[in-house]
């Protein structure tokens, strides 16, 4: 035992290396899990607060081009304007035969800090509890989805970006209906995958892949990106579709956090389908 | 003199992690580019401190970077990495001026070429821990290879570039 001691005094160097790296091991493991708060998040409050304010001065600088989207964007809006809200009436047919009723709000919020050159990416936003975000609420920004809630603070969330290791959403090619899942393989921040196409399945370079609604966190039809290239490898039964992401993940300055209204009405239906 | 030099660390950890967090990660060409300057703090630090002074600055350094990138652990673990290597680096690189006490390793003290060597290994020390802990696996071994080198190459070039446009007592022999 004394010895054992002497050992650990004499190699104290390399056993507090050791301590101090199975630590921050440890905090990488736990804070990875998908939908898993940890206990010092990304939306801590300091932070967060010096991010807003230089987020504030550097917004300056992309005003011009992002004045440009909103501006095709309200074009847009005004264009729908008749059929009121622009995806409820989609999603409502799918789901429920009652009288017409809002199904999905969007709330505007403004990207604090993004990422887009790890294999994680994370978005820190500045709307948070206070401004009625919960977790696992989707995100998007006007010309597609962006990432899903993954942790709140009273003023700021983190949003796991769909440029991360454990993004999958569902995701349907427009021209054929088939569903597949989209992943990020990670090489090219303007690049993904989707998964699941069957090998029978028809469809061309350039088809829209936008989200199949088959979750309760995305409503249906938010693009996602365009097919640029598919393969099918000997003896699969599936393609291998490679895809340009229609957000341009590098310029996205503001997005839109949805909050799916009937999400707790849905999960329970599906619940009690799980138990039959 | 000696809360000098702990003044001295002191801003140069500020300064370094606010550069870090507010210039070099907007920086990524293409998603492939992550240059990294805030290890300068380790390589700076003189050459007196205690090994668990080396490894607990090393750790707050990383923490606090990971605490603004979102991803706890990974920027902590590899500069501990480095901070582990900063001895060893500096038996296996020896001047031909000893350690004399008072002079900090630095291209003032100790010559731009030592300098080099000395930041190129910790460096990609640095850079090889945090790509394969970021990717999490082996599986794309190679490109992660290449994103260790092509960002090594830019950060160890900054550093240097920071160390020189910050230290400008050239004259000083």
């Amino acid at each position: 035992m004394r010895s054992l001691i002497h050992f650990i005094i004499k190699n104290s160097f390399f056993f507090f290396f050791l301590l101090l790296e199975v630590l921050s091991f440890f905090l990488v493991v736990s804070n990875n899990s998908y939908q898993r708060s940890s206990f010092i998040s990304a939306s801590n409050g300091v932070t967060s607060s010096i991010l807003s304010v230089v987020s504030d001065a550097s917004d300056y600088f992309g005003l011009k081009s992002e004045n440009e989207v909103l501006v095709q964007e309200n074009a847009y809006l005004r264009s729908q304007l008749v059929e009121s809200n622009l995806w409820s009436e989609n999603s409502f047919k799918r789901y429920s035969d009652t009288v017409k009723r809002q199904f999905y709000t969007y709330k505007s919020a403004r990207i604090l800090s993004k990422s887009i050159q790890n294999r994680n990416n994370y978005l820190i936003l500045d709307k948070g509890r206070i401004d009625g975000i919960e977790l696992e609420m989707g995100v998007i920004s006007s010309n597609g989805i962006v990432g899903i809630v993954n942790d709140v603070s009273e003023n700021f969330c983190s949003v796991i970006s769909v440029l991360h290791r454990h993004s999958a959403i569902d995701a349907l090619i427009t021209s054929n209906g088939y569903t597949g899942t989209i992943y990020w393989p990670g090489k090219d921040y303007t690049i993904g995958n989707l998964n699941n196409i069957p090998s029978h399945a028809k469809f061309n370079k350039g088809d829209t892949i936008v989200t199949s609604g088959n979750s309760t966190i995305f409503p249906p039809e938010i693009p996602i990106g365009y097919v640029v290239d598919f393969s099918l490898k000997d003896g699969q039964n599936f393609y291998d579709v490679d895809f340009k992401y229609s957000v341009d993940f590098n310029k996205i300055r503001h997005v839109y956090i949805i909050h799916n209204l009937l999400k707790e009405e849905l999960l329970k239906i599906k619940e009690e389908q799980d138990e039959d | 003199m000696k809360t000098k030099i702990i003044l001295i660390n002191i801003v140069r950890f500020v300064l370094l992690l606010l550069m870090q967090v507010f210039i070099f990660n907007k920086i990524n060409l293409g998603g492939y580019l992550n240059p990294m300057v805030y290890p300068l703090f380790i390589l700076l630090l003189p050459f007196e401190i205690s090994g668990f002074a080396l490894l607990i600055a090393a750790f707050f350094m990383g923490l606090s970077i990971d605490l603004f990138v979102g991803s706890i652990g990974l920027h902590a673990g590899a500069t501990v990495v480095m901070a582990f290597f900063r001895p060893i680096s500096l038996n296996v690189i020896s001047s031909n001026r000893e350690y004399e006490s008072g002079i900090s390793p630095g291209i003032n003290d100790l010559g731009t070429f030592w300098f080099i060597k000395y930041t190129t290994l910790l460096v990609f020390v640095h850079h090889i821990y945090f790509f394969f802990m970021e990717a999490f696996t082996f599986a794309n071994f190679w490109e992660t290879i290449m994103r260790t080198f092509i960002s090594s190459i830019f950060s160890i070039i900054l550093i240097l570039f920071i160390d020189i446009i910050f230290k400008p007592n050239i004259s000083r022999r």
